[in-house]
């Protein structure tokens, strides 16, 4: 489950478990984040993303097992741990009476940014998150969406060297998401190590450069999208489309690429083909049929989704995952 | 040390963003003294009014801790708040240690109790007399002991709540034993002989002897109108409570939030 071991851990978890009463949050949790990457931790609603991101920032004390946050136990030493982390939390964390300037103006002075610096950093953010102008108001008065983004600017403000970032763009607009996986990449390349946990598929699949998965309070699988993806056995799908019906021959030719896990025939000239690495495979596909004079009319390829990857692992999809959550907290 | 200051000030500006909340405050305190202790004064016991100089003059050092109570009580209902909507989690993942956080709300509940009460205090100074520097120093020495034992007690019952109106409960509980079994409104002679007579349970005046509120009104008049007489007892009574509620407070803090 962990990453490479010639690569620098900067986050190590050993069996680290949150109960809460008779509920294990957080299961037996194993897992190595590296220094510098952006660690997506991918899970419905109620997998224990939260939960471990509290452990790991020492909000949280953990029922059993620890984690190494930096070189520090976050059991032993939670103080230093707390000096290498930043948070963006799910809900935002603003008193109502405060002003987003006051908010992050307070929170860069704590984090120990000298007068000049703080001030022009909050500056820079509030306006690089449209702030700017809303600065003075209450944050009362600041809607769902405002108040998430003062959440993130805190981050980034702070830059510190482990940001964790709990949904970072719910309840933000599609040009204010790509804008906030714009800054969360610049502070991972400015050389933060990013933990995001979401339980959006697609911001975790073209943010992160690996993603753990987490389901009923434990890790799944973790490694990068793309090997995620590709450990489907038949993963990806093509439909071809052809001018003349497909030969038994090219049929067995296909079947014999060690990719190709599938082929259905949709009618004699239309074939689906389940398989995997689809970009390396096209080639050999298109040249199967080329040489037996048999043309392709279109080519469609669809591949499959950390959803995909979800559903092979849990039977579920994220989706059904978050209903049987709710569902479950609704019976008690 | 610096976060101990951070949180100082973190409290201080949400103290000052009920401004206009709080001048209301005051003017009821002033209220209190400039319309019901003079009413109050033309209907007491003359001869009652004679040992204690006055009604007018008996109630303004009582209006005074009325003030510091009210005001330094509220920090808990902001820690309560904090709770309830999650967040102490900010406060628990910034770069500070549990102690740093807890002593500075301890002492910002404490220190914002003395900053509110200073207009009644001065407005008490300016009708009973202005105290010697030496005994200015312990009367605010004790009101800062008192300040820091309210301020604890109320993140203690705030740490220990889980909802608001179990908070409320409790503070409402507090604030009526500790202001009616106090001297703040009248004096320990007149209580004790109450309690002599029957009319009032002897626990409760037992309670109003010790109560710190008691000390901290009756260090202030033994100064400044010379009624009861000043002992050591009444600072020795304000540093034990001291000490017990902000120790109390601090653990509580410490410990019960992060389970939370």
């Amino acid at each position: 489950m962990s990453g490479d071991a010639d690569l620098v851990a900067i986050i190590r978890t050993v069996d680290l478990t949150k109960r809460f009463e008779d509920v294990a949050a957080v299961d037996n949790l194993n897992l190595s984040i590296e220094d510098g990457e952006i660690f997506g931790l991918l899970g419905p609603n109620g997998a224990g993303k939260t939960t471990t991101v509290l452990m790991l920032s020492t909000v949280i004390k953990p029922t059993n097992g620890t984690a190494f946050v930096g070189d520090f136990d976050v059991r032993k030493n939670p103080n230093d741990v707390r000096k290498l982390i930043g948070i963006c939390f799910q809900e935002p964390k603003l008193l109502w009476v405060s002003t987003p300037w006051d908010v992050l103006n307070w929170h860069a002075k704590v984090c120990g940014l000298a007068t000049e610096e703080r001030k022009r950093r909050v500056k820079q953010v509030l306006n690089d998150v449209n702030m700017w102008e809303a600065r003075r108001k209450s944050v009362h008065g600041l809607s769902g969406g405002m108040r998430k983004r003062v959440e993130i600017a805190k981050v980034l403000i702070q830059r510190p060297k482990i940001a964790f970032v709990d949904e970072p763009t719910a309840q933000i607009d599609v040009i204010g998401k790509h804008k906030i996986w714009n800054m969360i990449r610049q502070l991972r390349d400015e050389g933060s190590t990013i933990i995001l946990a979401t339980n959006e598929l697609y911001e975790a699949d073209v943010l992160s450069d690996r993603v753990g998965i987490m389901h009923k309070g434990g890790l799944l699988v973790c490694d990068t999208p793309r090997t995620l993806k590709d450990s489907i056995p038949g993963g990806d799908i093509v439909e071809i489309h052809l001018e003349k019906e497909a030969t038994d021959k090219v049929l067995e030719e296909l079947k014999s690429l060690k990719e190709i896990s599938d082929i259905a025939e949709i009618n004699p000239k239309s074939l689906r083909v389940y398989l995997n690495n689809v970009e390396e495979v096209v080639p050999q596909i298109m040249k199967a049929f080329l040489k037996r004079n048999l043309p392709i009319l279109s080519i469609k390829m669809s591949e499959p989704s950390l959803d995909d990857v979800f559903v092979h692992y849990t039977g579920l999809t994220i989706e059904e995952a978050q209903q049987k959550m709710i569902k479950g907290e609704a019976d008690g | 040390m610096m976060g101990i200051f951070h949180i100082i000030e973190y409290d201080f500006r949400n103290f000052f963003r009920y401004k206009w909340w709080l001048a209301g405050l005051i003017s009821m305190n002033l209220a209190d003294l400039f319309v019901m202790a003079i009413v109050y004064n033309k209907m007491v016991d003359p001869e009652l009014a004679r040992q204690i100089m006055g009604y007018f003059s008996f109630f303004a050092p009582g209006v005074t801790i009325l003030g510091l109570f009210a005001s330094a009580f509220m920090i808990g209902r902001e820690v309560n708040m904090e709770v309830r909507r999650e967040i102490h989690y900010y406060m628990l993942s910034l770069p500070l240690s549990r102690i740093e956080l807890a002593l500075g709300r301890l002492l910002a509940g404490g220190l914002r109790g003395m900053m509110y009460m200073s207009p009644l205090l001065l407005t008490t100074f300016a009708f009973l007399g202005i105290p010697s520097p030496f005994q200015l120093l312990i009367i605010l020495a004790a009101l800062f002991l008192l300040a820091m034992g309210i301020s604890g007690l109320s993140i203690a019952i705030a740490v220990s709540t889980s909802s608001f109106e179990k908070f409320v409960t409790a503070r409402g509980l507090v604030y009526y034993v500790l202001f009616f079994c106090s001297t703040i409104f009248y004096p320990l002679s007149l209580i004790q002989s109450l309690g002599e007579e029957g009319i009032m349970p002897q626990p409760l005046v037992t309670l109003a002897a010790i109560n710190p509120l008691s000390n901290g009104a009756d260090i202030i008049r033994s100064f400044l109108l010379g009624i009861p007489a000043f002992t050591l007892d009444m600072v020795m009574n304000l540093a034990l409570f001291s000490a017990l509620f902000a120790t109390t407070a601090i653990f509580a803090y410490m410990k019960i939030i992060q389970r939370t």
